[in-house]
């Protein structure tokens, strides 16, 4: 009896796998294509993985592309997603699909890593520079990254037998080869990120209450000046390495020096028309602390890039 | 999670084909080859501390040093490079194997059986700590059982769910320690920790307990609904609890005889009192050899002196209210321990006096 409870529950799993691609593709349709905001929440990493793979495997989307790269200046720490500066920058622009895959604490490595992996599947990158040209482990397991950058970032690497036996598995059991991209398509993050961050509103939905309606972005007041240094530091290797890739692919990249550190002038003569350094000049009253922007700071940053960008357009 | 690593699945599978196709008397040697195996996958060179070990319990047999010695090695951050894969448990079932064997209570014990007890892969993360004449037993008269199978695949499916929809998802929550700034903050935190480590490590004995009954193998069980119990003792008896057997049967108990035999005789409050310090700071140590892991098991041998004198005083009650308000002045204790145990000594005490209200 027990043994064919055990074989009655294959079969329904066997059953499942049948409906499983065609889940998976309107949820990632209506996850990575949609004007929904696109970030990742709490700067986890989860969803990082299965968004690669989606642009990768559809290079182009109904709309241009971009995606914005950083810390927690381009995430938007302490602001709602809708309020960071890669959401008001869709808003503001059109006819964009943005993707903020900027996290906490990130530096320059992260952003290059991330950026050539879905280099081939965005218009512009938007890239800030960070202090130091570091990159997280982790992520080389998470995106493809060829075998210099494990060397030159000391990246973790999936064990060879376990990614075969994945691979394998994956092949016969669909949903267990694509459950993380089922998760970042339903959730834009893992389950379990998703029952935490949003535990109070699941649990208003249960008790039959609406949540809190969160309040209209304020708009700035105050404008941002972008420029281009002619003098300052040199650019980060690892932004360098993101130049060349861009302009080899021939897609825009977009340096964002909020600490106005670096040389500009040179570099954007040299890279022009496809890498350029925007040295942005950010007034106090637009920063809640050294760095990080208020609602309308990130709103006014938007404005000023999408400007410059209409500038540049052809 | 290495339960959920395909090379581990892949390895049990293959083991359990094995383990059923072989003759019996070859079970233990094929238990010991997939758990040499496993050991050399997922803790490459730390094989050859286990092998140390065993050369230590098995010619040695002296199990204060072997303690010492595994307590130095794993417990000491940055000590060594070379950290075995659940040292803690092994070390703990091998000085029962020691201790056991001097006691004359494990006369015969072949090398095979030895290798196949310390290297069972599924005990080998987190426990349970098992006991040597039982787990050659089970291994001896272990049947392929559909029933068993079919138990030993739920329990892996409650374990996970466990893990991965509670546990994982509190674990979120316990991290918010960094920013907390008011008693209600405290307070979930906290309340979220003590769920966390129980579903957690609930969770891993679950998985345990669960692949070794698909071999047939029946490992003791390590949690009873311990934020139940009425008082510091029964939730002893219910959280971790092959722990608990252990450290009575080779700390507490024989502590306290050797105690009975000095000038403290008359005195058997004192002897419990000394022995249950002494054997909860051994049980805190055990958990990392850093002073909030001692303080927490001084709190905790503190509760159980404190209770056993209370005891001496009040006897027991079958009352339902009292046994209510039990659970819920023990879960109060419990919960307040767990504060030295995530985290650093010097952030312990700031969360106490935000719990309480002191601090802002």
């Amino acid at each position: 009896m027990k043994v064919r409870r055990l074989l009655f529950a294959l079969l329904w799993l066997a059953l499942l796998d049948f409906f499983i691609p065609p889940i998976v593709r309107r949820a990632e349709y209506a996850r990575y294509e949609t004007g929904a905001v696109y970030r990742f929440e709490n700067s986890d990493l989860f969803a990082l993985g299965p968004m690669v793979r989606y642009l990768r495997e559809h290079p182009r989307g109904p709309r241009r592309r971009a995606m914005f790269l950083g810390n927690s200046v381009v995430f938007g720490y302490g602001l709602e997603a809708r309020d960071a500066l890669a959401a008001q920058f869709e808003r503001l622009a059109g006819d964009t699909r943005v993707f903020n895959a900027a996290v906490n604490g990130a530096e320059n490595g992260d952003s290059d890593l991330v950026g050539k992996a879905v280099i081939d599947s965005v218009d512009t990158l938007y890239v800030q520079l960070t202090l130091r040209s570091r990159a997280r482990p982790i992520l080389g397991t998470l995106i493809p990254v060829d075998d210099d950058d494990v060397r030159r970032f000391a990246l973790d690497r999936t064990d060879p037998i376990e990614a075969t036996l994945r691979s394998l598995l994956g092949r016969v059991w669909r949903l267990y080869a694509v459950n993380d991209r089922l998760q970042a398509a339903f959730f834009g993050t893992s389950a379990r990120q998703y029952l935490y961050l949003h535990k109070r509103e699941l649990l208003l939905a249960a008790l039959g209450r609406a949540p809190r309606k969160a309040p209209e972005t304020p708009r700035s007041a105050i404008a941002v000046s972008l420029s281009a240094r002619r003098d300052g530091a040199p650019l980060p290797s690892a932004m360098l390495d993101l130049a060349e890739v861009a302009k080899s692919h021939r897609k825009r990249l977009v340096i964002l020096d909020f600490q106005r550190r670096v040389a500009a002038a040179d570099f954007n003569a040299a890279y022009a028309p496809y890498a350029e350094i925007v040295t942005i000049d950010v007034p106090p009253a637009l920063r809640f602390d050294k760095q990080h922007l208020t609602p309308a700071g990130a709103n006014a940053v938007a404005a000023a890039l999408v400007a410059h960008d209409r500038e540049r357009a052809p | 999670m290495i339960f959920t690593e395909l090379r581990f699945v892949l390895l049990f599978v293959l083991c359990w084909i094995a383990f059923f196709a072989v003759p019996r008397r070859w079970r233990s040697a094929t238990l010991a080859a997939f758990g040499i195996a496993f050991y050399t996958i997922f803790a490459g060179p730390s094989v050859l501390a286990i092998v140390l070990l065993l050369t230590l319990a098995a010619y040695v047999r002296a199990p204060a040093l072997l303690f010492v010695i595994v307590l130095v090695v794993a417990k000491v951050p940055d000590a060594f490079l070379i950290v075995p894969l659940g040292l803690s448990f092994l070390t703990f079932e091998l000085i029962h194997v020691v201790v056991e064997r001097r006691r004359g209570r494990i006369t015969e014990m072949s090398l095979t059986d030895l290798l196949a007890f310390v290297f069972f892969a599924p005990a080998r993360i987190a426990g349970p700590i098992k006991r040597f004449p039982q787990f050659r037993d089970a291994v001896a008269e272990a049947e392929l059982s559909g029933d068993d199978v079919y138990a030993g695949v739920l329990r892996i499916l409650l374990g996970l769910a466990k893990k991965f929809l509670l546990a994982d998802v509190l674990a979120l929550t316990v991290a918010e320690s960094e920013y907390v700034s008011s008693m209600h903050q405290a307070w979930m935190v906290v309340l979220a920790f003590g769920l966390q480590l129980f579903l957690d490590f609930s969770a891993y004995s679950d998985i345990a307990i669960g692949f070794a009954r698909t071999l047939g193998i029946r490992l003791p069980e390590n949690f009873n609904w311990p934020y139940l119990a009425a008082n510091i003792r029964e939730f002893w008896e219910r959280w971790h609890i092959t722990l608990s057997l252990w450290v009575r049967d080779y700390i507490f108990t024989p502590l306290g005889r050797a105690l009975f035999g000095t000038r403290l005789r008359p005195y058997p409050g004192a002897i419990a009192t000394i022995s249950y310090l002494a054997t909860f700071a051994v049980v805190g140590a055990w958990h990392g050899l850093e002073p909030r892991f001692v303080l927490w098991g001084l709190y905790h041998g503190a509760l159980l002196a404190i209770f056993n004198l209370w005891r001496r005083y009040v006897p027991p009650s079958d009352s339902r209210a009292l046994r209510a308000l039990g659970i819920v002045v023990t879960f109060f204790f419990v919960t307040i321990g767990w504060v030295p145990f995530f985290l650093p000594l010097e952030k312990t005490t700031h969360m106490w006096a935000l719990m309480f209200g002191i601090a802002r």
